[in-house]
């Protein structure tokens, strides 16, 4: 209904398709969106590989696309990385889980409760901008170079984005809809639990989806430092060794862990919250 | 005695502080008194900007008078309740509920068991014509068909008055007087008092028992006019020679106060 409405008519004469593909805001067919998206890689992959094998640059700086698929295989086959990446995973997850354990509820009664706001706010956004990175020292003189540090790393760089992330969206829920639950007989409790949780739920979800990309990056900078398993440790021990194939393959597993978590966040919104789809 | 008692109910919004300097505070709604007595169907008439949703407001207890008083039976309006039932100009359907969910929201929350909540529901749902649209949700439908909803759901909580604020503004022509027929069928079935807030001459008059014309900002009541059109009434009413005399009487009384509203604009 809406795609007819908008549609405008496209520019008559030479160069009208293309106009009319180019048209500001104008959705593009399934097929054609999955094609575009997939040539990009493609792209990439070209340009890597003309680079490599054109010899334009030497394999010390940069590995080829096979050798770094060789050294992949190699990393499997030879040194365990299943064991690596399970083991990042999981202080992804960790870490993660407890920021938002603690982030959630405190950014919701911080959006619902203006005195809750008024006492968290200056400090959260403070504690917000204190680099996780900048911790690792501490970190380790507190809690040694275990699990519990990286843990700890990945948690300080995502709880405060999060709270402050979950207390705006709730702050945002239309008032609209809180006075027409105070109108049909909603107490305080009731406004919270059945309509500001669950108007701001897939907004939450959306923030928790964002957050996690970023807790990917604090992992691998906390396992540079006194690791002895762990993507983030693959990639500096390979550096010792000059080995760019497995660093680059790291550094690709990363990614590919990253588009497969968002894939599943995605599909797990729409599945919850299918009446938030169509907006 | 009155059902709804509003003496001297009056509002200032306070000044907020801007980039050039505190404006002034706004004077929305003039001490104004008004009683609407059981089983009334009042619609409070006015140009935009006259304050007339704002005493709506006060009488549902989202806004809180400056000075003056409601009483609803007697007793003072202190906050919003399930006794007075409401339907706002915007879309206020729950997104994430069902439309039967939507209606059975009230009850839900003052206890009611799944059953009876359910039943009450299908009830009022199938009295608005939705039957069949039970488990769809909001944005599945029509501005219409979501109004019908909130209609529904209003009623659903048994309340003692029901406020409406302009629920068909955003409708269009058509679909809009069919909604005022269906408001007034269900009006003329259970008797709730009602008090409806809109600047449509023709939708006030065709529903009304009483139309209240509000005067421009501040607002205050300008006059009170009863109107004597026979039950129940169908949309040919509005072509009748009384509609006409009716409606050209309340549309010199809004000419006045919108050309005084653009004049103050200016």
């Amino acid at each position: 209904m809406a795609q007819s409405v908008s549609d405008p008519l496209p520019p008559q004469g030479g160069g009208g398709r293309r106009a009319a593909l180019f048209t500001p805001l104008k959705p593009v067919a399934p097929a054609l969106r999955t094609t575009l998206g997939i040539s990009c890689f493609v792209l990439f992959f070209l340009g890597w590989g003309i680079a490599t094998y054109g010899g334009f640059v030497k394999p010390l700086f940069l590995a080829s696309p096979g050798d770094s698929l060789k050294a992949g295989w190699a990393l499997f086959t030879e040194f365990g990385f299943a064991t690596d990446i399970a083991v990042t995973v999981w202080r992804v997850l960790a870490g993660f889980a407890l920021a938002a354990l603690v982030a959630v509820p405190l950014g919701i009664l911080m959006g619902a409760f203006k005195p809750v706001e008024a006492f968290f706010e200056a400090f959260v956004s403070f504690a917000r901008y204190l680099p996780a990175s900048a911790f690792i020292p501490l970190l380790i003189l507190w809690a040694g170079v275990g699990e519990m540090q990286k843990i700890l790393v990945i948690f300080i760089g995502s709880v405060f984005q999060l709270i402050i992330m979950v207390a705006v969206i709730v702050s945002g829920i239309r008032t609209d809809l809180v006075e027409a639950a105070y109108t049909l007989g909603a107490k305080r409790d009731g406004v919270v639990r059945r309509v500001l949780l669950p108007a701001s739920s897939p907004q939450i979800f959306e923030a928790l989806r964002l957050v996690l990309g970023w807790a990917w990056t604090y992992v691998i900078v906390a396992e540079l430092v006194g690791a002895s398993r762990g993507i983030g440790h693959m990639i500096i021990d390979a550096q010792r060794f000059l080995d760019t194939g497995q660093m680059i393959f790291g550094i690709f597993v990363i990614g590919v862990i990253g588009l497969v978590t968002d894939l599943a966040f995605r599909t797990l919104n729409a599945r919850l919250f299918p009446w938030a789809k169509s907006r | 005695m009155s059902k709804l008692s509003i003496r001297r109910v009056e509002k200032t919004f306070p000044g907020r502080p801007g980039s050039s300097g505190t404006t002034a505070a706004t004077r929305a709604l003039e001490p104004t008194s008004l009683e609407v007595a059981d089983n009334d169907f009042i619609t409070i008439l006015g140009p935009s900007g006259c304050g007339k949703s704002t005493l709506l407001r006060i009488v549902a207890g989202l806004e809180t008078p400056s000075a003056g008083e409601v009483l609803l039976d007697g007793q003072p309006v202190h906050g919003p309740g399930p006794d007075r039932g409401m339907v706002f100009q915007s879309y206020t359907l729950f997104p994430w509920l069902s439309v039967r969910d939507n209606v059975c929201f009230g009850l839900r929350e003052r206890g009611v068991a799944r059953a009876e909540q359910l039943a009450v529901a299908d009830r009022f749902l199938a009295q608005v014509g939705l039957k069949g649209f039970e488990n769809h949700y909001p944005a599945q439908l029509s501005g219409g068909m979501q109004q019908r909803t909130a209609l529904a759901r209003a009623l659903a909580n048994d309340p003692k008055m029901l406020l409406l604020d302009e629920p068909f503004g955003a409708l269009d022509h058509q679909t809009r007087e069919v909604m005022q027929e269906l408001l007034l069928g269900i009006w003329e079935q259970h008797r709730k008092t009602v008090m409806f807030v809109t600047h449509d001459i023709d939708e006030a008059i065709f529903m009304a028992s009483r139309v209240v014309v509000m005067s421009a900002r501040p607002g205050r009541i300008k006059c009170d006019v009863p109107i004597e059109l026979p039950h129940p009434r169908s949309y040919k009413v509005k072509t009748t020679p009384e509609f006409a005399a009716y409606k050209e009487r309340l549309t010199e009384e809004i000419r006045v106060e919108t050309i005084k509203t653009l004049s103050m604009e200016a």
